[in-house]
């Protein structure tokens, strides 16, 4: 009755009622692999739920931040559990776009009409990461602190502007008395709404062009679920197992425990010293790169700047460029709604399988101290180790993945031909049965 | 009249950025600005003057969602002349003007001072200033200048080793002190703090990209990402016998810039 009324009174102003008839009966294909970006997105909503609340304690100042980071986590178990949850959401959620990327990359989800799409995800991974590091960096503790420094170091080591840029977030020198206050208002404001606008695209354009689907196409037409109240009831369950996740996690695994730290000051530094999972394959790079320092006209270029901002700066290129990449070596402009198995091209298999290889070494790489450590072998070796994998690892997985695609597609095809081949058995002189065509009649 | 007003706008954006950069009275740069925006604001609304069609247009009124407006002719998007080109020239020195707010932001170079100064004492974090004998040999511990415990890129690793083995440089004989010797903790590649010292082989080791230092010549990198040296502090005894700076360090401490040499 409300709701009759509701929909009345805006459909009388604004002429709605048709429109969300129209939103209500939309059918969206349905793949279990489609609900990677759901789960992201509900990530975010989480993030955003536990973020409002976590600006109601925090003090974003140097001289106030990890004091009350710990009075809000000691006062009460809410305050405890707000922050687990809202740091487990963050991992899970740049761990989700992350996945949900490979889908639509092995499904070849990116082809036109959906470039723009692939961009803003791509967009959306850049600015969650950079949001998550200024996150954890909020607490001032010594662990995010020491991820600082080295962020301002690469910030620094940029030709040319790089001492303005890094003045720019300090607010002067480091550890500047700006740098929590900015951290807070590009974690809290800039960031999150950048995301939100980002996000808004990327819907949009998923409902405007409609979803692709693995199902052929020959009539051209959407085959899938109504989003009422199917789909509607399915997405409302991925919140709710989205939600259960991360509150499960938070409350039973303890995630950067700050306290153990201690509050940040430029001469302290825990060992081992490693960031959260999205950043670490950065900080790999940085153990990998080379100790050499080149001058340009006289100026130095540190040696931080080829794998803290040269490498990142190159391997997002890549991604966004992908779609465009891929079609220069498929030769194929066309639109393309349905799904591609992985497997139907092998070569793409191989690409997407290096570079996932390149940041796993890299990720690795961010703990070589520690394995060295457990391994009882020196740190300069692991180096080596690592500096080899990275290229030659990278191809080599590569280069398996794809023959394995390809053999996958071939036993495929293989079986798919055997089961339609009829033939006529015929007795032979030994008493055995030979194959053959069968007559045509 | 719009094409004057725009290239008055331009001039004095032009104007607005260059009094900015010379750090003119903020009335001249305020002034110059305004009279920017004022003149475009003249240039656009005369523009829509002159454009206007001839006669008003009707577009059905329906009460909900959108209707059709009379189509565009043709030209009306293709049509470019010099007073289009002009826009994008006055967007451009907009831009210039929004340049200087920009630069402002950050200083450049950034010089990397630190707390150290000729006479001022070796202090620890709790503020204990030390002599020589403080530490027993094969020791180490984090100092800073008194009075300034905690300032930034200021801490320093003060060591003690036998005397005698350190192999420096002739002009560095003398920044040493009964085997008290002193580095930057400031990692020079990163700006980690060099947080380790291996005393059996005389090695500093930062815990974040692992990186080696030699202590016993003179802190040079001998393994992992850095290229540089931690710098050297020299160091005196003063008059009651404390250890004591003989300065700021020669060279700046900490991760590397363009403008380090400056
Ligand atoms: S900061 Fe010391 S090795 Fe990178």
């Amino acid at each position: 009755m409300i709701l009759r009324r509701v929909d009345r009174f805006f459909d009388e102003r604004l002429g709605s009622d048709a429109w969300v008839r129209y939103v209500f009966a939309k059918l969206y294909p349905d793949h279990w692999s489609f609900y990677l970006g759901e789960f992201a997105l509900y990530c975010f909503v989480m993030l955003v739920a536990t973020g409002v609340w976590l600006t109601f304690v925090f003090q974003p100042s140097h001289a106030g931040a990890f004091a009350s980071v710990i009075a809000f986590t000691r006062a009460t178990p809410v305050g405890y559990l707000m922050r687990q949850v809202h740091h487990w959401s963050a991992v899970a959620f740049i761990a989700a776009i992350v996945v949900h990327l490979g889908r639509v990359f092995f499904t070849a989800a990116f082809r036109k009409p959906r470039e723009i799409t692939w961009v803003l995800g791509v967009l959306l991974l850049v600015t969650a990461s950079v949001t998550g590091f200024t996150g954890y960096s909020l607490p001032d503790d010594t662990l995010s602190g020491t991820g600082l420094r080295i962020a301002d170091a690469v910030l620094l080591s940029i030709p040319f502007i790089g001492g303005w840029a890094a003045d720019l977030l300090n607010g002067g020198g480091y550890p500047g008395p700006l740098l929590i206050p900015h951290l807070y208002v590009i974690h809290v404001y800039f960031l999150p709404v950048t995301i939100g606008a980002l996000l808004a695209l990327h819907l949009g354009l998923v409902f405007y062009q409609k979803h692709t689907q693995f199902e052929p196409d020959p009539a051209h037409v959407v085959v899938g679920r109504r989003f009422w109240p199917d789909y509607t009831l399915r997405t409302l369950a991925v919140f709710f197992a989205t939600a259960g996740v991360v509150t499960l996690l938070g409350a039973l695994i303890e995630i950067n425990p700050v306290e153990n730290y201690g509050p940040y000051h430029d001469w302290l530094v825990t060992n081992p010293a490693a960031p959260d999972w999205y950043a670490a394959w950065l900080d790999g790079a940085l153990r990998l790169g080379p100790a050499v320092e080149w001058r340009i006209f006289g100026h130095p270029v540190p040696a931080v700047f080829w794998p803290g901002m040269v490498l990142p700066t190159l391997a997002f290129l890549l991604v966004v460029a992908w779609p465009w990449i891929d079609k220069t070596i498929t030769k194929r402009d066309e639109v393309g709604d349905v799904l591609v198995p992985p497997t139907a091209a092998p070569w793409r298999v191989g690409v997407g399988a290096a570079l996932v290889t390149a940041g796993v070494v890299l990720t690795l790489a961010a703990s070589d101290d520690q394995q060295a450590v457990g391994a009882h072998v020196r740190v300069t070796a692991l180096v080596t180790l690592y500096r080899i994998l990275f290229p030659f690892g990278s191809i080599a997985v590569g280069l398996i993945a794809a023959l394995l695609a390809a053999e996958l597609r071939a036993s495929r095809a293989g079986r798919g031909a055997e089961r339609e081949r009829v033939v006529e058995l015929v007795r032979n002189a030994e008493g055995g049965f030979d194959a053959r065509e069968p007559h045509s009649t | 009249m719009s094409a004057a007003a725009l290239l008055v706008a331009i001039l004095a954006a032009l104007g607005a950025a260059v009094a900015a950069a010379l750090h003119d009275p903020v009335v001249l740069v305020g002034l110059l600005a305004a009279l920017s925006a004022f003149a475009a604001a003249v240039a656009a609304g005369a523009a829509a003057v002159q454009l206007r069609a001839p006669n008003t247009l009707t577009e059905p009124r329906h009460p909900q969602g959108p209707s059709a407006p009379p189509p565009l002719p043709d030209d009306v998007l293709a049509r470019r002349g010099a007073f289009g080109r002009l826009w994008w020239i006055a967007f451009a020195a907009f831009a210039l003007a929004g340049l200087e707010p920009l630069i402002s932001l950050g200083r450049m170079p950034r010089r990397n001072g630190t707390a150290w100064r000729g006479g001022a004492r070796l202090v620890t974090p709790q503020g204990t200033p030390l002599r020589p004998d403080d530490l027993a040999v094969g020791g180490v511990t984090t100092v800073f200048p008194e009075g300034r415990v905690d300032a930034p890129e200021s801490a320093v690793l003060l060591l003690r080793l036998q005397d005698g083995v350190m192999q420096l440089g002739p002009e560095r004989r003398d920044w040493v002190q009964q085997g008290n010797v002193a580095f930057s903790k400031i990692c020079t590649h990163a700006g980690c703090p060099v947080a380790i010292f291996r005393h059996l082989t005389y090695e500093l080791y930062c815990p974040c990209h692992q990186s080696v230092f030699d202590v016993l010549h003179g802190a040079q990198p001998v393994s992992g990402p850095a290229t540089r040296a931690l710098p050297q502090l020299a160091l005196d005894l003063d008059r009651d016998g404390y250890l004591v700076a003989r300065g700021d360090f020669a060279e700046p401490v900490g991760p590397d810039s363009w403008w380090r040499t400056l």
